[in-house]
C-alpha cells in the first residue's frame, strides 16, 4: 500500500540521518567549524536537523571539505527573491480564502425530506 | 558569534521575549482548554482529545501569522525590531505547538485502525485529492509542520554560519509555502466545519493582515532601491549623517552601506556575516557598526569583528567627487582594510530624522 | 534633530522604546486571551451522544440482521436496553464486526458490550472474544417485525459513521471528522445518514452497502459533507434503513 511505502521512505531517510548525524556531530564538525571544538553542550540540540536535512548537511560539509566555497557566497542574501515568495504565499492565500468561501456549505435545516414515490408504487408531490 | 557554541546565547532581552511569549501561549491554551468548556456549557462535553487539537491547532494558526507579521512591521517601523530579534523562539515554540496538535489528532482520530499505525491511516484515511470541498486537508497540515520542524531544527546559530546566511535564508523561505499550506489547512477544513462567522473572520482577517503587510512592505522597498551601473553613485555625502549609513542596491544585486564615522566615510556590505541583517539600517556605537538584528558588530574600516570574534563582512572602495559619493560594485574579501574617505568639510555631519 | 532609539538585544532597552514594548507585550497578551477565549467559543454543541461505560457491559439477546451492516433485534434486553430495539452493532476501536456476524445471519444470538446512545440512534460495541455468539438455544427463534418499505424519498444530511455519531466522539460529525469517519467505515462501522428533519420520527438511517462492504463505494467520497440523494426507506424494527441510489448523490451548494 502506498501509505506503508511512504512510511517506510520516511525511516529509512532518517536511519540515514541518524548516521549522518552521529558521524557530523563526532567527527566532521571539528574539522569544518573551530568554534564548535571543545564544545559540546549544544551538538544534541543539532540532531533533529541533522535527520531532516542530511543531504543539505553532506554537501555543505563536502563544499567545506574540498573549499569549494566563495567568500562572496556569505553575502549575498536571496532578497530579490524575498518578494517573489512572498508574493506568491500572497496570490495562494488569497486564492485559497476564495475557494474556502465558495465552496462553504451551511447546514441546510430548512431542507425537509420529500416523498417521491409513496410505498404502494403511487407517486406523492411532498410531505 | 565566533565564541565557543553553546545551547543558548541567553541576555535580558531574550528572557523577557521568552516570558511574555510563553505568558501569551499559557493564557491562550488556558483559556480555550480551561475557562472555555465553562462558557460554552454543553450538556455533554466536547471531547478532552478534540478541544485540545482545536487549542493547539488555533493557538499555532494565530502565532504563525504574528511570526509573518513580524518582518513586514519591522521594515514598515523600526520600533518593532525588537520584536525580531528573538524571533526564532517564537518560531521554535509555534513549532512545538502546532506538534501537540499534530499529537492529540493522530492519537485521537486516526488510531485504533485495526492493520495500520496512525502514520499509514492520517495517508490514507481520506484520498478524495480531487475535490476541493472534502479536500484531504490533513495533507497540507502535515506539509506545514514538516516545514516548520525543518526551520525549528536549523533555528541554532551553528546553522547560519554552517550553511551560509543565504543557503539558511532561503531554506527560511520555506515559512511562505508553510504558512500557504496551513491556511489551505484551516480554510479547507475547521473553516468548513463551522457555520460560525467568529471563525471566519479572525481566520480570514490574519491570514489578510498577513498577506496585506507583506505587499505594503514590499511596495516600500521597491521605491526605496536605487540601481545603477559602474561606480555607483551614492548621491551627496551631506545625506549620510554622523553614525549612520545610506545603502544602495548595486548591479549585482548586493547592497552596500556608505557609513559617516567621525567625518570620514567607508563602505561595507550591507549583508551582516550572522543572518545576513540589514547593517546599513544599523548604528554606529562605540565606534563599531552594529546590526539592528541581533547586535553583531564590526569595524567600519576593515569589515571585521572586534575580538573574540571573528565575523568578517567585505569592504568597498570609495570616491568622492565634490561632494558626491561614488562606491567600485567590486567587493574587497571580508575584512579587507580600507582608508576612509574624508567627507567634504562643512557639511552637515549631525543626525538626519530617520 | 531626534535621534529614534536604537535596539541592541544585549543592551539596555532605549528609554524611548519602553513604553512602545510594553504596550507591545501588553497588546500581544490581550489579544491571545482575547482570540482564545472568541474562537473557543465558535465552538458548536457536540450533542447528546455518549458512551454508557457507565451501565456497564450490557448483555442481549436477539435475532441478527446484515445490510451488510449487522443490526441486532433485541428480544430479550437489559434495563437499559428494551425489548424491540434495534441496535447496530460494531467491534472495539474503528473495527466493525462484519465478519464476526456472518454466519451468525438469522440466527438468535447472544451479544456483550457497551451501549453508545444519542436518543434514536443506539449501537453496541462488543467486547471481544466469547462476547458476540450464537444463542445455545436456536430451537424457537422469535419472529422480528418484517421490514416495511416507506417509499422513496429525497433527503437532506449527511453521511457520517454510526459510532462517532452515537457516542464514540463528541462531536462525531463534520468536516473535521471526516477521515476519521471514513476509517471507521473502512473498518465495517456501520454507516449512518443524519438527515435535516425527521422522516417518519427519525433523524438517523442506517445506510445498506453493497456485498460486503459496508457504505456503497462511490459514497465515500461524500463523507461528512452535506448531500441531497435520493433513496428507498424501508423500517427494520424501530430503525429506518435507506438503500441510496448513488446515481443521485449531490453536494448541498
Amino acid at each position: 500500500m502506498t501509505a506503508t511505502a511512504i512510511i517506510a521512505l520516511a525511516q529509512g531517510y532518517c536511519v540515514i540521518g541518524v548516521i549522518v548525524a552521529l558521524i557530523f556531530l563526532t567527527v566532521g564538525m571539528d574539522r569544518i567549524d573551530e568554534d564548535a571544538r571543545g564544545a559540546y553542550a549544544f551538538r544534541p540540540l543539532l540532531i533533529p536537523a541533522i535527520l531532516l536535512i542530511w543531504p543539505l548537511v553532506l554537501w555543505r560539509w563536502l563544499r567545506e571539505e574540498t573549499g569549494a566555497a566563495s567568500w562572496q557566497g556569505r553575502h549575498s542574501p536571496p532578497r530579490a527573491a524575498h518578494g517573489v515568495a512572498a508574493a506568491l504565499m500572497a496570490v495562494i492565500v488569497v486564492i485559497t480564502l476564495a475557494t474556502g468561501f465558495t465552496i462553504r456549505q451551511t447546514w441546510p435545516a430548512d431542507r425537509a425530506p420529500q416523498l417521491l414515490v409513496a410505498p404502494d408504487g403511487g407517486s406523492e408531490a411532498s410531505q | 558569534m565566533s565564541v565557543k557554541y553553546i545551547p543558548v546565547q541567553w541576555n535580558r532581552s531574550k528572557w523577557g521575549y521568552d516570558a511574555v511569549l510563553l505568558l501569551g501561549v499559557g493564557l491562550f491554551l488556558w483559556i480555550f482548554i480551561h475557562i472555555a468548556p465553562g462558557l460554552l456549557n454543553h450538556e455533554r462535553p466536547i471531547n478532552p482529545p478534540i478541544r485540545n487539537a482545536r487549542a493547539y491547532g488555533a493557538c499555532a494558526f494565530v502565532m504563525l501569522t504574528i511570526i509573518l507579521c513580524i518582518g513586514p512591521l519591522a521594515r514598515l517601523d523600526r520600533r518593532f525590531l525588537p520584536l525580531l530579534y528573538n524571533r526564532r523562539h517564537f518560531g521554535v515554540m509555534t513549532a512545538a505547538v502546532a506538534l501537540s496538535h499534530a499529537y492529540f489528532v493522530l492519537g485521537w482520530y486516526f488510531s485504533a485502525y485495526q492493520g495500520a499505525t496512525r502514520w499509514e491511516t492520517v495517508l490514507f484515511a481520506n484520498t478524495s485529492y480531487g475535490q476541493a470541498l472534502g479536500f484531504p486537508f490533513e495533507s497540507l497540515g502535515i506539509f506545514a509542520l514538516i516545514c516548520l520542524l525543518i526551520l525549528a531544527a536549523t533555528s541554532h546559530d551553528f546553522w547560519l554560519k554552517f550553511l551560509t546566511p543565504p543557503v539558511w535564508k532561503a531554506i527560511h523561505f520555506l515559512i511562505y509555502p508553510a504558512y500557504a499550506a496551513l491556511v489551505g489547512h484551516v480554510a479547507l477544513g475547521a473553516f468548513q466545519a463551522r457555520g460560525n462567522e467568529t471563525l471566519a473572520v479572525i481566520f480570514t482577517g490574519g491570514a489578510l493582515l498577513v498577506v496585506g503587510l507583506h505587499i505594503w512592505a514590499a511596495l516600500r522597498e521597491r521605491t526605496r532601491a536605487t540601481p545603477a551601473t559602474d561606480w555607483v553613485a551614492m548621491g551627496p555625502a551631506s545625506d549620510i549623517p554622523e553614525g549612520r549609513a545610506k545603502i544602495a542596491l548595486l548591479p549585482s544585486g548586493d547592497r552596500v552601506a556608505v557609513f559617516r564615522h567621525e567625518g570620514q566615510l567607508s563602505a561595507i556590505s550591507n549583508a551582516c556575516a550572522h543572518q545576513n541583517g540589514p547593517l546599513g539600517e544599523g548604528r554606529i556605537l562605540d565606534c563599531l557598526v552594529t546590526c539592528p538584528w541581533h547586535g553583531f558588530q564590526y569595524d567600519v574600516r576593515t569589515g571585521q569583528s572586534p575580538a573574540p570574534f571573528t565575523e568578517k563582512v567585505p569592504t568597498y572602495r570609495l570616491k568622492l567627487e565634490g561632494d558626491a559619493v561614488f562606491v567600485d560594485p567590486d567587493p574587497n574579501p571580508p575584512g579587507t582594510p580600507v582608508d576612509p574617505v574624508p567627507a567634504p568639510a562643512g557639511t552637515p555631519a549631525q543626525e538626519a530624522p530617520a | 534633530m531626534k535621534d529614534d532609539p536604537f535596539f541592541v538585544g544585549y543592551l539596555r532597552v532605549p528609554p524611548d522604546l519602553r513604553l512602545f514594548l510594553t504596550a507591545t507585550c501588553l497588546a500581544l497578551l490581550v489579544g491571545a486571551a482575547g482570540l482564545a477565549y472568541a474562537l473557543s467559543l465558535t465552538q458548536d454543541d457536540p450533542g447528546q451522544s455518549r458512551p454508557r461505560f457507565d451501565f456497564g457491559p450490557q448483555t442481549v439477546l436477539g435475532v441478527l440482521e446484515l445490510t451488510p451492516s449487522p443490526i441486532l433485534h433485541v428480544t430479550q434486553g437489559t434495563d437499559t436496553i428494551p425489548d424491540g430495539q434495534t441496535l447496530m452493532l460494531a467491534g472495539q476501536g474503528k473495527n466493525g464486526a462484519v465478519e464476526r456476524a456472518m454466519e451468525l445471519e438469522g440466527q438468535l444470538v447472544q451479544a456483550t458490550g457497551v451501549l453508545f446512545d444519542r436518543g434514536d440512534l443506539g449501537m453496541l460495541q462488543l467486547n471481544g472474544g466469547n462476547a458476540f455468539r450464537a444463542a445455545e438455544d436456536q430451537s424457537a427463534i422469535p419472529d422480528i417485525p418484517e421490514p416495511e418499505s416507506l417509499g422513496r424519498w429525497e433527503i437532506t444530511g449527511e453521511i457520517c459513521d454510526g459510532k462517532c455519531e452515537a457516542g464514540a466522539m463528541r462531536p462525531g460529525r463534520g468536516i473535521g471528522h471526516r477521515a476519521c469517519a471514513n476509517l471507521c467505515i473502512l473498518g465495517g462501522i456501520p454507516p449512518v445518514f443524519v438527515t435535516t428533519q425527521p422522516i417518519e420520527g427519525e433523524e438517523f438511517l442506517l445506510i445498506t452497502g453493497e456485498g460486503d462492504e459496508v457504505l456503497p463505494p462511490s459514497l465515500i467520497d461524500y463523507v461528512g459533507l452535506y448531500v441531497t440523494l435520493e433513496g428507498d426507506v424501508a423500517r427494520h424494527g424501530d430503525m429506518l434503513v435507506l438503500t441510496v441510489d448513488t446515481e443521485t448523490v449531490e453536494l448541498v451548494p
